[in-house]
């Protein structure tokens, strides 16, 4: 165990006495033991005690995993991932062109920022997201339930009420159309109740109460093992106004965004975000960014801009692991997040229902 | 400043080292650097007996010196070479990526280090058939896209027609780690450290290649604020890469991130000074709008002259 003591998780404190002692390696201090470590470094038995303990949790956390036992480190061959990445589920967004460039739909395990001016439909999106991650598995969704951390206050139910409902509306038709008996039965758990009653809501005032939300996340999420979405609607509004040290701020914006990348691996969840625009003042010109600072852009996997085109809303995938950059539009109706309709409504070959708001997938599965 | 201990050598015992404290002689600095003869007059202790420990100690802490020409040939045996996979990138870093050195790439976020990194880790691992080991910090390693690019490198050279089975193979040489906090990262070194210095025969082969993506994400949290201990961690884990790239001839590359000191200032690389003496080679990504075309220049490298650049295209 050639650990050396500076990269041991003690305080810092302490580290550096053990420095100055001369302690150069974890073997050391194990040999040493408490009394002899207490009084070479001066301190109490009981803080001796407890560094030993944290330094054998260690060591021996290195031994059992180095005998062949992987549980706790998160370590695998890419062939292994990407069998993983092949069976995972994809949220759908009902709009089938962000879909699309998404490369099927919000990931899980990933973190999606969505950033956009305001009221171009960001919580809209993550309102319909809440909705949808708990389209059942036969319909193509996930199953799973929604964990919504709400900063700014913009969450209605009864917006949530009138998506939820139409995208029971939807997959009833869908089971109509296809007459299959598994479809029928999962339609008898999926009400408008049950949606609402999956989706966990929690207000957050100031950037404490988020830090604190954040960090007591995982243990809600063990409880509750079936949450597939963590929304964070505003995690600008936070941060953005009452903030006099600056590299405090990026310190802690990138505490929060390691956290949340451990809690979407761990629980294998979707973990999207939504950020507000600020205004870069160039030499000529002025672009509209997104807020938070330039390291604030490498916390999420996935980033997505909305902006507004004259009157048409149009979606870009700026930032992404696997997908090209694109553009697409989408429409925002009374029944959710949807795609534009295009000018002619082209007869579609499977010959369903003529129901303009039926996604094009559907087709597929037909099969 | 190691402290003198009862079995740091055969001849150094509990009472040698009490009698040795009692006149201010703690560590071997103290000790070697001290007179022998005076020492064993005040301690009562045998000369031959310190002069002995002394060698032995000598030996053990310092460090030797060797000559250049010794230094060139083990360095014309011990180096390699890697093709990055993009023959561009490989002009601008002089035909490739060195072992035994630290190279880092920089961008903004969407320029492209990922997709860089996923390209390198499948040229090393088809082309090679080395080991590589990936260090995943973002939560931006995807499977999927790594597969594409095999596919795509395999389509290129056509005498791997004769193992169909080439695509699988090579993601099995590739391991994956995720580690998403400093003592992790640590943590994950040390092992890897462990393994390669015991040569355990296991998957993990003949290892060329480790890739941390990215650094900056586990350094950024520790650092800023009043608290300070975040450039101890950070020169730490400088140390734990430069040393295991020099002692077991591996290929480091690190991505780091881009900062501005204002809203209006040059992009400029995140993590600040003391960092920047860590790599040797330093790419620099820029996107360009709309095309999946991105330049590269050389902001710093020990044997092209810095500023030249090249386009990649990383689609």
């Amino acid at each position: 165990m050639q650990r050396e003591v500076g990269t041991l998780p003690l305080a810092p404190a302490l580290r550096a006495r053990l420095a100055a002692a001369g302690f150069q390696t974890a073997q050391e201090l194990l040999d040493t033991g408490p009394c002899g470590l207490s009084k070479e470094v001066g301190i109490s038995r009981e803080e001796a005690l407890e560094a030993l303990q944290v330094v054998r949790q260690e060591c021996h956390g290195d031994a059992a995993r180095t005998a062949g036992r992987s549980g706790a480190t998160r370590k695998c061959t890419a062939l292994e991932l990407l069998e993983e990445e092949q069976t995972q589920g994809f949220i759908i967004t009902f709009c089938s062109a962000l879909d699309n460039i998404l490369g099927g739909g919000v990931q899980l395990t990933k973190i999606t920022e969505i950033c956009g001016a305001p009221g171009v439909g960001k919580t809209q999106l993550c309102m319909q997201l809440a909705v949808d991650v708990q389209i059942p598995e036969c319909f193509g969704g996930v199953a799973g339930e929604a964990v919504f951390i709400d900063t700014e206050g913009s969450f209605m139910v009864d917006r949530v009420v009138d998506i939820a409902a139409a995208c029971v509306q939807h997959c009833h038709l869908i089971a109509e159309a296809q007459q299959e008996e598994d479809l029928r039965k999962a339609l008898e758990t999926f009400s408008l109740e049950n949606i609402l009653s999956h989706i966990y809501y929690f207000r957050c005032r100031d950037y404490t109460e988020l830090l604190a939300q954040v960090y007591l996340l995982p243990e809600f999420l063990s409880e509750h093992s079936k949450v597939r979405l963590v929304v964070i609607d505003g995690i600008a509004f936070p941060f953005r106004h009452d903030f006099e040290d600056l590299s405090l701020r990026t310190r802690l914006l990138n505490g929060l965004a390691q956290q949340l990348i451990i809690i979407a691996n761990d629980h294998r969840s979707a973990v999207v975000l939504t950020n507000q625009m600020t205004t870069r003042i160039g030499q000529s010109q002025s672009t509209l960014v997104p807020a938070l600072g330039e390291s604030w852009g490498h916390a999420a996997t996935v980033r997505l801009i909305f902006h507004w085109d004259n009157s048409q809303r149009l979606a870009t995938l700026y930032k992404s692991p696997s997908q090209k950059e694109s553009t697409i539009a989408y429409h925002i109706t009374s029944h959710g997040f949807r795609d534009v309709q295009p000018p002619a409504v082209t007869q579609s070959s499977g010959g369903t229902e003529l129901n303009p708001r039926k996604r094009p997938r559907t087709e597929e599965e037909k099969q | 400043m190691v402290v003198l201990r009862a079995g740091l050598c055969p001849g150094l015992t509990e009472d040698m080292i009490q009698l040795l404290r009692a006149n201010g002689i703690r560590t071997v600095v103290d000790f070697v650097s001290s007179d022998l003869e005076g020492v064993a007059q005040k301690c009562s202790l045998s000369y031959k007996a310190l002069v002995a420990v002394r060698r032995v100690l000598l030996a053990q802490f310092s460090a030797f010196p060797a000559n250049g020409a010794d230094l060139y040939e083990e360095l014309k045996s011990s180096t390699a070479i890697l093709p990055t996979g993009s023959p561009s990138l490989d002009q601008l870093l002089d035909s490739g990526l060195y072992t035994g050195e630290v190279t880092e790439l920089m961008g903004a976020p969407g320029s492209g280090k990922t997709q860089v990194c996923l390209s390198m880790a499948a040229s090393v691992s088809l082309g090679l058939k080395q080991h590589v080991l990936f260090l995943d910090s973002t939560g931006g390693f995807t499977a999927s896209r790594l597969y594409q690019m095999l596919r795509a490198q395999t389509e290129d050279e056509e005498e791997q027609a004769s193992s169909p089975g080439a695509g699988p193979f090579a993601l099995q040489r590739i391991q994956v780690v995720r580690v998403f906090n400093i003592y992790e990262l640590l943590r994950a070194l040390q092992e890897l450290r462990d393994r390669l210095s015991q040569q355990v025969v296991s998957s993990m082969g003949p290892l060329k290649m480790v890739l941390l993506d990215s650094v900056s994400a586990v350094i950024y949290p520790l650092l800023g604020g009043r608290q300070s201990e975040g450039l101890a961690l950070m020169m730490q884990l400088s140390r734990e890469l430069k040393t295991l790239a020099r002692e077991f001839s591996l290929a480091v590359v690190v991505t780091n991130q881009v900062t501005r000191d204002n809203s209006t200032g040059p992009l400029k690389p995140a993590l600040g000074r003391s960092w920047s003496f860590v790599p040797s080679t330093r790419v620099l990504l820029e996107s360009k709008e709309g095309t999946t075309h991105r330049a590269a220049s050389l902001a710093k490298s020990p044997r092209q002259p810095t500023g030249i650049q090249v386009e990649l295209d990383i689609g």
